[in-house]
């Protein structure tokens, strides 16, 4: 299996406001689900989830709350704000911009 | 909706800060207890499954750290975090506390009083509206355009009605008059001026009103405007002044209003009692009709917009214009224009930028001390800053913590300093040069304070960088294992470095210092060319309108000679109008030589005057050379004479006998008047101390008589008894004639040196707190160095070394420092003291003496400060050092 490449600066963000945004996870199941959905392409170190996560809070992107998990303690869920739903759009914009330009590139150079 | 949710998640994290690090310590648990889970699934025991969780988890503490930081409010947290655990630093080592706020709160507090005199003369605003719109105008020869001379009055109102740059024109100038009832008689300054003066400066009245247009116009009714301070101390401030009178040289005058005390014109100069009209004065009334005499200075205030660029050009299209009209008068006349602020401030600029600058080197000396101690704190704290970054704070965090604490100190400095400023300046008042500085403007006010605590920061940043940076640059490892010794040749040169920046740097002060003594002790050490000792002086002067003609000014002065020598011990009297030292400015009197050749047009040859009674010479000591004295037979109608000065006759009778050659020269209506030299007689300084004699003639006083002059007395008496007597005999012949300025003359020429004594007393206690500054430096480096060093001496007197040896060692380390200091520092004095050449008087600003003498005094001062120290290292016990390590 190839090592899990690093995630490129910035992408982090994208990934985390796109794993919440059908329900509220707590950070254990967002590093999961992206692991499980990019088929463990992608691995997110738990040093640098963690201050993402929060710095995304008090940005006002996400909001966190206390709820009871499947362990039986409550886990801190996170859930997308609605400004943080229209930031997630701006980012998907801007990251298929990106990607289809870097495609071009690759194509045709 | 978004701003609120980010403001109530930082109000959170900052007021429950320990709520918020509980829910973010039992989130990343959970996380932990999910991947021991996933390892226990693999079939690891529970001990074994925590451990892999941590490993796949990463450094728990930083991440922790990460997460609070997103917070954005941490900061003022960790402010609050870093004051308390700098105040702790603080109370745990008084000892150093004491020594840095002290040293900080002498940089400081010297910077903040030496920056109250600069803002109160320098920068703040001249308390008129629009201040830089006022100029200052006066005239000047076209070849000479630095003898700047006044206005006539007929040029004055050409100027006025005919520019079209200034909003308004007006004249001035300055007289002193004699009031008199309601009390003492007593000389008042009066200012003689054109009533726009008023409207130009935009001077309210107190009560009633200035001066109207009508009041200046000839003929008009005598009125007087009086200062708030007249009108208080004389008229003890009786409202129904108004409209009364008051008599000013005999003549009556009725009061129209007074000016407030916060209206300070003229800056810099002793601000007027009374305020009349120049038509009204009594001497220079009937001169606004010559159009010879040159009378006023002129204040304008420029058009909103206009240039002073523009100004002049008008100026010089106006003066063009007078020159054609009246060649007889203004041929060859131009117009000079300055900024008022310029002509107020003038040559003070330069002195006091140099004592900015030099307290400006106090405080980085100051810089300097306190960094070195905190380096050796610093180094102290090596191992628990290892620790902390260890514990996973960022090196950023710990500048900020060591910035943070460099900041406290600095404050507290600063503080401390402003009350010390606030104590200097009030000291400091009775050696400023009253001329010059409106001492009652110089005050601790905001803006002062707002320096000052710009400074405080400043200095923490210099002070504190160095630490913070040693303290994270240093190998981490290293720190923890062996915290005493970190960072030791990193620290130790920083260490060097700043006790040779220190010495250097007293040395450049300690210079300039010693020079501005020297030249003071110089000049004061001069002799004059007339004995001071025993001379007491005096100010008698007449009211025009009483004593109007040279024959009543002769007839007084001979009465109050003759009832002067009648009192037992005032056998020395004399009379002379100027004396010495009481002149401005240079020798600018013209005399032409009967017989020479005519001098070109536009120049001349000038010299002081005098006109003294026949005893003078005798009284002041000054000593005949050749020919003979005046007596008292030198009156009208015999032939007039004249005694010149030893540099009159040297300059302009070269290789030939003066005796009986004539000159000619004199005021109106003497001028043109030929007079015979019959004698010749010593140099005296007449213009300054530190200015070196020039000519000067002297005629007697029948023969020129004023309308009073200055008595000199030479007795044993003491001074208020000779002032008695002098009184006495005055008011013997008319008890409405005032007396004034009564002094002895030592203290008068102490006074002609109150400048050069305020910044040789500035300067030299700069150098002296400079020398201290050095001495502690070195002290501190070299004893904490020698402490550092106890094992190495230890192992070398073990082995053999003798105590002699040791203390060589140590002292040899700061003579090594002492050395390259001084080395540094007479490069920099040398290139620095020769811009301060102008303040100097016969001594050159490289002196090879005073650099000699101050290098030998630190270099002294430098050693005896490692004397302790090395005393110290000598009595290292090489046992209990070598067990104790």
């Amino acid at each position: 299996m190839p090592k899990p490449s690093d995630l490129l600066q910035g992408t982090l963000d994208l990934l985390i406001l796109k794993t919440i945004a059908r329900k509220p996870l707590h950070g254990w199941g967002i590093a999961k689900r992206i692991q499980l959905l990019s088929n463990e392409a992608l691995s997110v170190g738990q040093g640098s989830l963690y201050p993402a996560l929060h710095r995304l809070e008090n940005q006002g992107w996400i909001s966190a709350e206390w709820q009871e998990s499947d362990l039986g303690r409550p886990a801190k869920f996170y859930a997308l704000t609605p400004e943080g739903r229209k930031q997630l759009e701006r980012e998907l914009k801007s990251w298929d911009r990106l990607s289809s330009a870097v495609r071009l590139l690759i194509q045709n150079a | 909706m978004r701003i609120v949710r980010i403001l109530k998640c930082r109000l959170d994290s900052l007021l429950h800060r320990s709520s918020a690090d509980t829910a973010l310590e039992r989130e990343i648990e959970m996380h932990i207890r999910r991947l021991t889970n996933e390892a226990l699934a693999q079939g690891m025991t529970e001990h074994e499954a925590r451990a892999i969780a941590l490993r796949e988890f990463g450094p728990v503490e930083q991440t922790k750290e990460q997460c609070r930081d997103t917070r954005r409010v941490s900061w003022i947290q960790d402010l609050a975090q870093d004051l308390r655990y700098g105040i702790r630093l603080l109370r745990e080592s008084p000892g150093f506390t004491a020594v840095s706020l002290l040293t900080l709160a002498l940089g400081i507090g010297a910077n903040t009083a030496i920056f109250s005199i600069v803002d109160a003369v320098l920068l703040r605003s001249l308390g008129y509206r629009d201040a830089n719109q006022l100029v200052l105008m006066l005239a000047a020869p076209v070849k000479r355009p630095d003898a700047l001379a006044a206005i006539s009055y007929r040029d004055f109102t050409e100027y006025r009605d005919h520019n079209h740059v200034f909003s308004y024109l007006a004249g001035n100038t300055f007289h002193d008059l004699t009031l008199t009832g309601a009390g003492e008689p007593s000389i008042v300054n009066t200012a003689d001026v054109t009533p726009e003066i008023f409207p130009l400066l935009n001077a309210y009245p107190l009560a009633g009103r200035t001066l109207l247009p009508e009041d200046g116009k000839p003929g008009a009714a005598p009125v007087v405007v009086l200062s708030e301070n007249l009108w208080r101390t004389r008229f003890g401030s009786d409202p129904r002044l108004i409209g009364q009178s008051i008599a000013l040289d005999m003549r009556s005058f009725t009061v129209v209003g007074m000016l407030p005390a916060i209206f300070r014109y003229p800056d810099g100069a002793p601000h007027p009692d009374v305020w009349i009209s120049v038509m009204q004065d009594p001497l220079f009334g009937p001169r606004t009709s010559r159009p010879d005499v040159g009378l006023l200075g002129v204040l304008g205030r420029l058009k909103p917009g206009m240039s002073l660029t523009q100004a002049q050009a008008d100026m010089n299209t106006l003066s063009a214009q007078l020159e054609k009209e009246f060649p007889a008068e203004d041929a060859g006349l131009t117009i000079r224009i300055q900024p008022y602020r310029q002509a107020v401030v003038g040559n003070l600029k330069s002195a006091l930028l140099i004592l900015l600058s030099a307290v400006g080197l106090v405080l980085l000396m100051a810089c300097a001390n306190v960094a070195n101690l905190l380096l050796s704190q610093a180094t102290g704290r090596a191992r628990e800053i290892a620790v902390r970054i260890a514990l996973g704070a960022s090196r950023a965090r710990i500048v900020r913590q060591v910035l943070t604490e460099s900041a406290l100190l600095g404050l507290l400095g600063g503080i401390t300093g402003v009350l010390l400023a606030v104590w200097a300046v009030r000291s400091l008042q009775p050696f400023l040069p009253p001329d010059v500085v409106q001492i009652s403007a110089i005050h601790i006010d905001g803006r002062v304070l707002a320096f000052a605590l710009f400074l405080s920061l400043a200095a923490a940043l210099v002070f504190g960088l160095a630490p913070a940076l040693l303290a994270t640059g240093s190998n981490l490892h290293w720190n923890i294992k062996d915290g005493d010794r970190t960072g030791e040749r990193h620290g130790r040169n920083m260490r060097n470095f700043l006790a040779v920046a220190e010495i250097s740097l007293a040395m450049v002060l300690l210079i300039a210092g010693a020079l501005l003594i020297r030249s003071f002790a110089l000049v004061t050490s001069v002799k004059p060319g007339f004995d001071p000792q025993n001379v007491t002086r005096a100010e008698v002067s007449l009211p025009q309108f009483q004593y109007s003609t040279p024959q009543q000014w002769t007839a007084f002065s001979r009465e109050l000679l003759a009832r002067l020598h009648e009192q037992p011990g005032f056998k020395d009297s004399a009379l002379a109008a100027p004396l010495p030292m009481d002149r401005q400015g240079e020798a600018t009197f013209e005399f032409r030589i009967v017989g020479s050749a005519p001098v070109a047009r536009g120049e001349s040859t000038t010299a002081d005057y005098a006109t003294v009674s026949p005893g003078y010479f005798h009284v002041m000591r000054i000593p005949l050379l050749k020919g003979r004295l005046f007596s008292e037979q030198d009156s009208p109608p015999r032939p007039n004479v004249t005694v010149i000065s030893e540099t009159l006759a040297r300059r302009y009778f070269p290789n030939q006998d003066p005796i009986g050659k004539e000159m000619r020269f004199g005021f109106p209506p003497y001028n043109n008047v030929s007079r015979q030299i019959v004698g010749v007689v010593g140099d005296i300084r007449d213009v300054a101390l530190s200015k070196k004699p020039g000519p000067i003639m002297y005629v007697p006083f029948a023969q020129a008589p004023l309308y009073g002059g200055e008595v000199v007395v030479r007795t044993s008496l003491s001074p208020s008894s000779v002032a008695a007597g002098i009184r006495a005999a005055v008011h013997a012949i008319d008890k409405n004639l005032p007396v004034t300025d009564i002094e002895t003359f030592p203290d008068a020429l102490g006074q002609s040196l109150a400048r050069e004594r305020f910044r040789t007393w500035v300067l030299g206690s700069f150098s002296a707190m400079a020398l201290v500054l050095a001495a502690v430096g070195i002290f501190g480096v070299i004893s904490y160095s020698a402490s550092q060093r106890r094992r190495e001496i230890g192992i070398r007197m073990a082995i053999g070394a003798e105590r002699s040896h040791v203390f060589r060692l140590i002292v040899g380390q700061g003579a090594k420092l002492a050395f390259s200091g001084l080395g540094i520092g007479v490069v920099f004095a040398f290139l620095v003291t020769r811009l301060m050449a102008s303040l100097l008087y016969s001594v050159s600003a490289t002196d090879p003496l005073t650099f000699g003498a101050v290098a030998v005094l630190l270099l002294a001062v430098a050693l005896s400060a490692c004397y302790i120290p090395a005393r110290r290292a000598m009595r290292v016990d090489p046992m209990v050092t070598l067990r104790h390590q």
